[in-house]
């Protein structure tokens, strides 16, 4: 058998935004599939709303629809490609969900398009709760006590029935979002009622609790004639009770016997035949009792996931690929294996190596959230560290967190750290066994297996041992490295430089080997360069491609940096090797497409720090190395590589300081005759008490070395400021000084990204925000072209920005931040580098932006006759924010990034109807994960400065036939002003108040703004109650007057929707 | 302790000796892709003479226990790999303890990598774990040793490792008489056939055709085993007096013994296949097994006449299975009892089971 004649179009969903529990894993696994698909000789018609991704990108695919992934936006596409099939279990759970509601809305059905790869049927069998039970149980498969149950009066007698600790899962939520663990009635309630409202069905699996058993999980492959092959097995460090996305894990297995493994393998087995997932990749979750060896199945997903891109990259077996070839008829014995080229796909990857997974979070980001892990998954990130042995591949996931000494860092112990999960747990653990607790102690309160605690013992044994003579003795530093310490914690622990112990080290040879990971264990030739390094191996003798070109990634996702850099380091690879230059990727990053070994020319998966970079360096002798693709993370280690010799291809270190360097970059603004905000840099409390007096409130107080806006706050009077301070005691110093600029109330921000060769600017787009100043820029909602900004202010805008970008002496990429105030441009920022915004430019203007900056950067000179001006439609970026992982945290916006994906609504000219920005902005909004209420009540609670704007809105959305309701104040106001409103308590006036009305399901839409921090704390709840509801909330006044745009424009024109390619 | 790996070739490898000093290991050094089950890889009797190389780096992780032995003893002469662990579990034993009651001496701190792939390029080679004070010292001690083990190996290893008396056992089943031709069998074969029949007798690689037909089996396995199937003594010419008298089903050594009972030759393969995860097609069925998989040598391409390919690997499209429809015979080259490795095959003892019952 082969591949399918009859299907000839084929497509493909994305997943959407990027989402805690759904990342860039899905754009890697989107992305290999296209390719594979395309190399078939299919058509393959894509749909994302994600801009940021490579898979959008025009040639990635025959056709790329950024569009809402919804049911109405969907069948117009369905209606507009016709296409043969749909490959729905690609991206993600959303994806899968899709697929749900296209078949349910018999759009599927109208018109005679296929699901391949999973059928309707087998995606409820896996996802309905009630359904999965009962299968696991004609299999004879164990599954945990548990009941379905839709209501909360149902929920108690299930947990009479269960008893205490209860785990609830909601029936179709991403990432267990929703979910968690009871130990008591209340909090069992508590819980219950809000996973029976995030569940799109409504209900919630009500579940026997096994916390502290052993985690596995089983990455497995199966085509049509039911040839079935595990690709990767994964035994998780954390024992259960902790999402599998928040857990360190482990590839493959290591604490489980030959019979034990088979047992679940055979058993894995029957769990994909039973759920008939008739090809492709599957993910299935096993808990295991210590004490007797019980197994139990947690979950299956009938879908490539998450840790299926764990499992490609740590094996080098490529899931996504293979499951869309087994998805279109091909069987595994007739697909080669890429790495080996000689051996068919149909095998189980042997490894001789470990590889370890560990989450990366944010928790700083929310204050309020409590740092506490359960089943519903928090991270933000991952990094995958492979090694020759689990220490080696542990330490090196720990380096690749990019925090700290890249080690096990000492902390304040605490034992409270031990017993309850949290994302610093793995620190108190090794500082538990530095202060001599005992293995079994540890066990007894974490329940991680031994065998791993034992492991670190040694590293944390090793450590002790370490002092100024043993780590410059040959012996010892090689024990040292081989056992995963880096040189910065050699050289807390030793006082010795880090600089010291590398030079003893390459005057000695004490430096890693790079083996290439080859699916097989050696036991067949393998040509595939994708390298890991160990001190298990001697150094290599000469890297054999020729004048290579290093490009730096961004590491583990984080809020700030995330899947757009990997956009521009993937971009990159492409457009050097568009130069036939030969280009090498570094990164720790599992999920992405960069590291994918059949992206670059050679794949170093290697943790972004100093050492492993330099080592990499050594052994590829590069002709140079780009540092401005990858984020803050490359720019960071620019120094250092100049230092060691390399080159830094693009931008100088020097025009990098001067754009970095606040003080250096105003002087620099202010000798270009540039309005920049009046500021100052200050080294204390005191001098930032002054400097605040001179400048004027409001401030913006920007602290060094942060990403994505870290502890940045707009200030409004001494008193704020003091209380800044107090909260963040350690944000300023004379090392870390304090940049205070002047807040520029009510400016318009925008986005400006150029390239430059050095001699030609080219502006690659402008894109204007949404929200008003203060807000940051990854938070803001853009819309490219301006719709506010007249064409003269652009073209100052343009100009100020090329003379910027020359004077800086910028080679490549270039992203400014600007703000437009009484007419004056003010400049706020300049960042030497890709940004978060290149994508969406790339995408809404068409215009190959990393491209082009990569040839000035090979020293080429621009010739663009096409301008971003010309650009026919209308692009607006949606913010997507990760709150309903993070209850307790407020979503008011603020200087301080907290969002984790970006959306895209496009508007294109049609015939003759013209781009409209409302549609862009409502697909946004759609896309985003708003739902636009077509009637009903919508919510005002209005600080005083936006009542005037508000108003406004009000009328005509009453107008329009919504009801107004508002809190007392507001209708007041609008009552003198000729509205008459329904007025309702606020929460401390007692009930029934606001919330309850909200918390009710009676409202349909929330307009809130507030300042001050009583204010914002009175209101808190009314935020809240509006995540509880999923119901949107607008707490920025210009952006709430978008959303009644949309609102207005969704009544007259609901059935008219526009779907076009890029 | 400093310890070596010596090859015939005079590749030495560094690494951590455990063990005595005085224990010697000297044998084919042989690389297992398993990635775990070591224990039953170190007590099968196919290991004989022959130093295994894990190519997972951490062993011992789980420690040993007796319901993970495939016979009686350990049979591999010595144990290389990267890390060797303890176990945390009291309720089992160490590895590093089980290998001291065997005096099998384990070499750990080995770039196993490094040398899987000169093994895989030069073929297996003999070798001699040592200790030593450095390379050049553990070369002159081993190179001895090498070759006086050579010489004074005695060829039919499937004997040394075979039972001596016949052992007859009752089985789980609900009838079905089986008969095991013991080439050195492991623990597996003998369970997966005492649960489906109801008795089972294993006889000496040396029994004549009578003594075994003599007790009236209802069909016979011919076991795996160690070494060249063209050392084996005698069995090879009673299996020819067993053909076609009851039904043979031959696993490893087995199924290269039932080959040139039938006419069919054997070869040596440049590296074996020692590993858990090698893909083998059912010619007959379609169906693809992930098996276990130790052998050295192979069956050819040029099989007799009425003997046909009924499987083969799908890594190297050598033979893996035949059949001797009129004969009533047929074989595979890897292991469907698994242990370790998948259980994917087992169906063939069922197989087994339909065609004698």
């Amino acid at each position: 058998m082969s591949k399918r004649e009859d299907i000839k179009k084929i497509m493909l969903l994305g997943s959407g935004p990027i989402v805690i529990g759904q990342a860039c894993e899905f754009d890697y696994s989107g992305t290999q599939a296209c390719k594979a698909l395309r190399s078939e000789g299919y058509e393959v018609i894509l749909v994302n709303s994600n801009p940021a991704t490579i898979m959008t990108d025009p040639e990635t695919a025959d056709k790329v629809y950024i569009e809402p992934l919804e049911v109405s936006y969907l069948e117009k596409i369905i209606e507009k490609e016709k296409p043969d099939a749909i490959i729905p279990t690609l991206g993600g759970q959303t994806a899968l969900n899709c697929a749900i509601s296209l078949h349910e809305a018999g759009v599927l059905q109208k018109y005679n398009v296929e699901l391949l790869g999973a059928n309707v049927e087998s995606i409820k069998k896996a996802e309905d709760r009630e359904i999965f039970k009962n299968l696991m149980a004609q299999i004879g498969a164990k599954v945990p006590k548990s009941i379905t149950v839709k209501t909360l009066e149902q929920g108690k007698l299930a947990a009479e029935e269960i008893g205490f600790p209860i785990i609830l899962r909601p029936s179709f939520t991403l990432g267990g979002s929703g979910g968690g663990i009871a130990y008591s009635l209340e909090e069992y309630l508590n819980i219950l009622e809000h996973g029976l409202s995030e569940s799109p069905t409504s209900e919630v699996l009500v579940e026997q609790s096994v916390l502290g058993w052993k985690e596995f999980e089983l990455e497995v492959m199966r085509d049509k004639r039911g040839t079935f092959v595990v690709i990767c097995s994964i035994e998780n460090f954390d024992p259960m009770g902790v999402h599998t996305g928040d857990s360190i894990t482990i590839a493959p297995i290591m604490t489980l016997t030959d019979k034990a493994y088979q047992e679940m393998r055979d058993e894995a087995r029957k769990v994909i035949e039973v759920i008939g997932v008739e090809t492709g990749g599957a993910n299935i979750q096993f808990a295991v009792n210590p004490q007797n060896g019980e197994r139990i199945v947690i979950e299956m997903n009938p879908r490539v996931s998450r840790s299926s891109a764990l499992a490609s990259k740590a094996t080098g077996f490529p899931i996504a690929k293979i499951a869309a070839k087994l998805a279109v008829g091909y069987e595994l014995d007739e697909i080669l294996n890429d790495i080996t080229k000689t051996t068919p796909s149909c095998f189980e990857p042997s490894l001789d190596y470990v590889v370890t997974k560990i989450p990366r979070f944010n928790f700083e980001k929310f204050p309020g959230v409590k740092d506490h892990l359960t089943t519903q998954m928090k991270s933000i990130g991952e990094v995958m560290g492979i090694g020759r042995t689990f220490k080696e591949s542990f330490m090196k996931a720990m380096s690749s967190l990019e925090k700290g000494t890249g080690g096990l860092d000492s902390v304040t112990y605490s034992e409270a750290k031990l017993s309850s999960a949290n994302s610093q747990r793995i620190y108190h653990i090794a500082q538990a066994l530095r202060e001599g607790v005992s293995v079994e102690k540890i066990h007894e309160l974490t329940q991680i297996t031994p065998w791993f605690l034992e492991q670190l013992k040694e590293i944390i044994e090793a450590e002790k041992s370490v002092n100024s003579n043993s780590v410059l003795n040959y012996d010892h530093l090689y024990k040292y490295k081989k056992l995963g310490l880096t040189d910065s914690r050699l050289s807390v622990l030793s006082g010795i430089s880090t600089e010291q112990i590398r030079n003893f080290r390459k005057n000695n040879k004490i430096q890693p080997g790079f083996w290439v990971v080859d699916t097989c264990s050696g036991e067949f030739a393998s040509e595939t360069p994708y390298y890991y390094s160990s001190y298990h191996k001697k150094p290599n003798d000469q890297f054999k491609l020729k004048d290579p070109v290093v490009i730096l990634g961004s590491g583990p996702n984080r809020i700030g940096q995330a899947i757009e850099f990997d956009y521009g380091c993937v971009r990159a690879i492409k457009g050097l090797k568009e130069n036939n230059v030969n280009a090498i990727m570094i990164n720790s990053n599992p999920e992405t497409v960069s590291t994918d070994y059949d992206t670059s020319d050679a794949l170093f998966f290697e943790p972004l720090t100093e050492e492993h970079v330099l080592e990499v360096l050594n052994y590829v002798n590069p002709k140079g190395v780009c540092v401005q693709f990858g984020g803050q993370t490359p720019i960071q280690l620019a120094p250092t590589i100049i230092n060691e010799g390399y080159k830094i291809l693009g931008s100088s270190l020097q025009t990098i300081e001067l754009a970095e360097d606040r003080e250096l970059f105003a002087k620099l603004c202010t000798k270009l005759g540039l309005k920049i905000p009046q500021h100052q840099t200050v080294l204390n409390v005191t001098e930032a008490l002054r400097a605040a007096e001179k400048i004027g409130y409001p401030i913006i107080c920007r602290p060094s070395f942060v990403l994505g806006g870290r502890k940045m706050e707009i200030v409004g009077s001494t008193e704020e400021l003091q209380d800044y301070f107090r909260r963040n005691p350690d944000v300023v110093s004379a090392t870390s000084p304090l940049f205070i600029d002047h807040f520029l109330e009510n400016a318009l921000e925008v986005d400006v990204d150029l390239i430059s060769d050095g001699e030609t600017v080219f502006i690659g787009g402008i894109i204007e925000h949404i929200e008003g100043a203060g807000v940051h820029s990854g938070d803001s909602m853009g819309v490219l072209p301006p719709q506010r900004i007249a064409a003269v202010k652009i073209d100052e805008i343009e100009k100020l920005s090329r003379q910027l970008c020359l004077s800086l002496k910028i080679i490549g990429h270039l992203n400014l931040q600007l703000a437009i105030k009484d007419g004056d441009v003010y400049v706020l920022e300049a960042n030497p580098r890709s940004s978060r915004s290149v994508p969406f430019i790339a995408k809404a203007t068409g215009i190959p932006l990393v491209k082009l900056a990569v040839r000035c950067i090979l020293g080429q000179k621009l010739h663009v006759t096409h301008s971003w001006r010309q650009t026919k439609s209308i692009s607006v970026k949606g913010v997507v924010f990760p709150f309903k992982k993070f209850r307790e945290a407020d979503i008011l916006l603020g200087p301080e990034m907290r969002s984790t994906g970006e959306s895209m609504g496009r508007s294109t000219q049609d015939g003759i109807n013209p781009p409209e920005y409302v549609e862009a902005l409502e697909k946004a909004f759609v896309s985003s994960g708003y739902k636009i209420p077509q009637t009903g009540k919508v919510f005002f609670s209005i600080k005083d400065k936006d009542k005037d704007e508000s108003l406004e809105l009000a009328k005509v959305l009453e107008a329009e036939g919504y009801e107004i309701i508002a809190t007392k104040g507001t209708a007041e106001y609008f009552d003198s002003n000729g509205l008459k409103v329904k007025s309702v308590k606020k929460v401390r006036e007692g009930s029934p108040h606001c919330v309850d009305m909200i918390l009710s399901g009676d409202i349909k839409a929330i307009v809130n703004t507030t300042s001050g921090s009583k204010s914002v704390s009175d209101s808190f709840s009314i935020r809240r109650g509006s995540l509880e509801k999923n119901i949107p909330c607008l707490t920025e006044i210009s952006a709430a007057k978008a959303f009644v745009k949309v609102l207005l424009k969704s009544q007259r024109t609901n059935k008219n929707i526009r779907v076009n390619p890029l | 302790m400093k310890g070596f790996l010596v090859l015939q070739d005079k590749t030495v490898f560094e690494g951590k000796f455990h063990g005595q000093s005085n224990w010697p290991a000297v044998g084919e050094v042989v690389f297992n892709t398993s990635m775990v089950g070591y224990q039953e890889i170190l007590t099968d009797p196919s290991y004989y003479q022959q130093i295994i190389v894990m190519t997972a780096p951490e062993q011992g992780n789980y420690g040993v226990a007796n319901t993970e032995r495939e016979s009686d003893q350990i049979w591999a002469q010595g144990f290389i790999c990267l890390q060797l662990n303890q176990t945390q579990d009291q309720s089992r034993g160490q590895l590093s303890e089980e290998l001291a009651e065997y005096k099998i001496p384990a070499l750990s701190e080995i770039d196993t990598r490094l040398l899987t792939l000169h093994i895989r390029e030069q073929g297996t080679p003999w070798g001699a774990i040592v200790v030593a004070r450095n390379s050049e010292e553990a070369i002159e001690k081993s190179l001895p040793l090498i070759e006086e083990k050579k010489k004074k190996v005695a060829k039919d290893w499937v004997y040394e490792t075979s039972t001596k008396e016949t052992i007859f056992l009752k089985g789980q089943g609900p009838k079905g008489r089986v008969a095991i031709y013991d080439f050195g069998a492991k623990g597996s074969i003998t369970e997966q056939l005492v649960s489906r029949f109801s008795e089972v007798a294993i006889f000496n690689s040396r029994a004549s055709s009578k003594t075994i037909l003599d007790w009236a089996p209802q069909g016979i396995v011919l076991s795996n085993g160690p070494g060249n199937p063209t050392d084996v003594v005698g069995a090879v010419e009673q299996v020819k007096k067993i053909l076609g008298q009851i039904p043979i089903f031959g696993i490893c050594m087995g199924h290269q013994i039932l080959a040139l009972a039938l006419g069919g030759k054997t070869y040596k393969l440049k590296f074996g296949h020692r590993g858990s995860n090698h893909p083998v097609k059912n010619l007959e069925t379609g169906e693809i097994y992930m098996t276990s998989q130790n052998h050295g040598y192979a069956v050819s391409e040029d099989l007799p006449l009425g003997v046909k390919k009924s499987q083969i690997n799908l890594y190297d499209n050598t033979i893996e299975g035949i059949e001797a429809q009129k004969l009533q015979a047929w074989s595979v080259q890897y292991h469907p009892e698994a242990g370790p490795g998948p259980h994917d095959s087992r169906v063939l003892f069922d197989y087994f089971a339909k065609k004698i019952l």
